[in-house]
């Protein structure tokens, strides 16, 4: 019975995508009479139905060598293009961690989005979303993963925009769409240039061609680097990754899904192609020090901020950005780890802070404090999702991160104090988080809070006890290092590391000592962070600025050389014609010298050789 | 006595003539022009007639005709001008210029 359900495994996009289509109807200018809930109601079956199959699918797979399906899309001459899939244990586990979560994230936008008309919009993207999600889990060709990436930026271009008459989502829509799409064109490149090289699309076979593959050192390195620029888009990298800050303009249950899943489909992009970069120690080194840079400027920039959204915003790049050194060391197997425990932790910790806006109104986290005697459920999912983000011994990450550290250990030991501080920073910023938000006394914005009712609370605790149940997950899943095997010294470096983290975070934003909101002695730095190092104004000043001024060039060069010169003929006949009328005079005498001195020139002209002849005969009289 | 003197007294009138009807503004000074042009050219053909044709004399016969009909373009000349007169009290050809562009 499980080997129907993982030979029809390719129906789980179509069912995420059957209710984008069914939850069309009730938009408001369709169905105008009975209200949308029932599009998000679809939506949530639908995805509970691909969670089942995904799950039904999975023991046929679990310790079974992965199957290939492949369907021809499209044949010209001698280019076949084919839609393969794959279908493995890793690949089902992706397709339950994105229903899952997206079921998740679905029921949770059925309480957030209660005083809402625009179900069906936000629903029908959700559920395309979660159709090239899975799609792209699935997808085991490089050309199909770009295109499901392209759809996927335009999902979140019209998803930012949900509410489209605030300004600010208008430009963050706008600013997502064209950051991931640089992007992605980019990784268009890359995946032109690698058809010819190559000769194959499909992951596995570029694998293998990898393994013995000798192309020229810059070639490997221009490809490579191609193909680092749509992921480092997609994961919101340096220097990509204002587009995430901005996106947090969106709606709440998107943003879920945005911060665990959405930003990991570069990452798993990137997770494939990990054989082709082996190719090129240039693009290696270019992405671990993009992930190092990215990690620890995130992750500071996470500390500084004083909204909810973003100080867990800068906390995702920041991850993203150690799945980039995990997957620049070659840890690929520790890379899909790290999604998948990142993934669980950020969820539970973004529908907590979901839950606290969705009845406080602001998101300044300096209006906050006092509600941990209030919010009890909504606090321990918090504390729980950040165990699970930072290195806490028997939570998720933990293991990952020491794993990691372990592995970087012989390679690039001055990685493992990129991966201390992060956990550090990261430790800081959510117990920042929490102490500003749970600890203190309640502000005016928080004086009268109550736990939210049901569909908001359900699925973070749903998702937290899944949360804590990663570790024996793990354990299940033969993940966990032996206990022998562990690297005490990292795994305890990393403990001490998020202790202190926490501890100063605890101690400044608990206690009574340091004056709140607090003050960094140099101001300027606190602003550097704060202001996400001053990202907008340095898009500002170099590429749009660029773009802009030769655009107006463009602009003006077009309407004023192009168009001038057509309309300088047109000017110069008319003109000419004006000015020409003046030789009919009227008077009779000027026609007569007319005629005369044309037929005086057609003579000459005519009768030159044999007048040059008279002259002759002339001359010898 | 030769052909090229006779020939150039008849450009030189011809020249005259031009000049006269290009430059007059009194419409009769223009007609006497013609008149002049019309001389030279018989100029010409008695010249080419005796000097190059004595025999057959077609020049002298060619000089009638154009006489003839200088005769007849000089009397309708002068009646359009003095047409022209009765309608505009002058006969300045620079007032008879209401076809200008």
């Amino acid at each position: 019975m499980f080997e129907t359900f993982s030979q029809s495994i390719w129906l789980v996009p179509l069912y995420a995508l059957t209710g984008a289509v069914l939850a069309l109807p009730w938009s408001p200018g369709i169905i105008r009479q009975t209200g949308p809930r029932p599009s998000g109601y679809i939506n949530a079956i639908m995805t509970l139905m691909a969670f089942l199959h995904s799950l039904l699918a999975l023991p046929a797979t679990l310790n079974h060598p992965p199957q290939y399906i492949s369907f021809n899309w499209l044949h010209v001459v001698d280019l076949n293009i084919s839609f393969d899939i794959e279908v493995s244990s890793v690949n089902i586990g992706a397709l339950l961690l994105i229903t899952g979560l997206n079921l998740a994230a679905q029921i949770f936008a059925i309480g957030y989005m209660e005083m809402d008309w625009g179900w069906a919009r936000f629903y029908s993207l959700l559920a395309l979303f979660e159709g090239g999600m899975c799609a792209l889990a699935l997808c085991n060709s490089l050309f199909f993963s770009y295109v499901i990436l392209e759809i996927l930026t335009l999902g979140t271009y019209l998803l930012i925009g949900l509410w489209f008459n605030q300004s600010l989502v208008v430009t963050g829509a706008r600013d997502a769409f064209l950051t991931k799409r640089i992007g992605d064109l980019i990784l268009l490149m890359g995946v032109v240039a690698l058809l010819p090289i190559a000769g194959t699309w499909n992951y596995t076979e570029l694998a293998e061609w990898a393994r013995t593959a000798t192309i020229s050192p810059t070639t490997a390195t221009l490809l490579c680097l191609a193909l680092i620029a749509g992921p480092l888009g997609k994961c919101a990298q340096f220097p990509l990754h204002l587009w995430l800050d901005e996106a947090m303009e969106g709606p709440m249950p998107a943003t879920i899904l945005r911060n665990t899943v959405v930003v990991s489909t570069g990452a798993w992009v990137l997770i494939k192609l990990q054989p082709v970069f082996a190719l090129s120690s240039v693009a290696t080194n270019v992405m671990i020090w993009i992930g190092a840079v990215t990690a620890v400027g995130a992750a500071a920039i996470a500390i500084a901020q004083i909204d909810l959204k973003r100080c867990l915003s800068y906390v995702v790049s920041a991850y993203m950005g150690l799945v980039f050194i995990a997957v620049g060391t070659g840890q690929t197997q520790t890379a899909l780890t790290l999604l998948f425990t990142y993934a669980i932790a950020m969820s539970v910790l973004v529908m907590s802070v979901g839950n606290i806006i969705w009845n406080n109104i602001t998101q300044d986290i300096t209006q906050y404090g006092g509600l941990w005697s209030r919010r009890p459920i909504t606090g321990i999912c918090f504390l729980v999702g950040a165990a699970s983000l930072v290195a806490f011994p028997p939570m998720g990450c933990f293991w990952v991160l020491t794993e990691m550290a372990d592995n970087l250990f012989q390679n690039y030991p001055w990685s493992i104090g990129v991966l201390l501080l992060v956990n550090g920073l990261t430790a800081f910023g959510v117990t920042r988080e929490f102490c500003a938000i749970f600890g203190g006394k309640p502000k005016q914005m928080t004086v009268r809070s109550f736990e939210a009712f049901w569909p908001l609370t359900l699925p973070m605790t749903i998702v937290m006890g899944f949360a804590l149940h990663v570790p024996l997950l793990l354990k299940q899943w033969n993940l966990l290092p032996a206990w022998e095997d562990l690297n005490l010294t990292v795994a305890s470096f990393l403990v001490i590391s998020t202790v202190v983290g926490g501890a100063t975070a605890a101690y400044i934003y608990l206690g009574d000592r340091i004056a709140k909101p607090v003050q960094f002695k140099p101001k300027a730095l606190q602003d550097f962070f704060a202001y996400d190092l001053y990202t907008a104004k340095l898009y500002k000043l170099t590429i749009v600025f660029f773009v802009g001024l030769i655009s107006q060039i463009v602009s003006w060069f077009d309407r004023f050389i192009v168009d001038g010169i057509v309309n300088l003929v047109g000017i110069a006949t008319v003109f000419s014609g004006q000015s020409l009328k003046y030789n009919v005079s009227g008077q009779t005498q000027f026609y007569f010298l007319s005629i005369f001195l044309g037929v005086v020139f057609l003579v000459i002209a005519i009768g030159w050789p044999i007048l040059s002849q008279v002259s002759l005969v002339f001359g010898a009289n | 006595m030769q052909l090229e003197y006779c020939l150039l007294l008849a450009a030189a009138l011809f020249c005259i003539g031009i000049y006269g009807l290009i430059t007059s503004r009194n419409a009769v000074r223009v007609l006497m022009s013609i008149e002049l042009l019309l001389n030279s050219v018989n100029l010409n053909l008695m010249g080419f007639s005796n000097f190059l044709d004595p025999t057959g004399i077609k020049g002298q016969v060619f000089t009638i005709f154009v006489i003839t009909v200088a005769a007849a373009e000089a009397a309708v000349g002068l009646a359009i001008v003095l047409a022209i007169y009765r309608n505009r009290e002058t006969i300045d050809m620079e007032q008879f210029n209401m076809l200008k562009w």
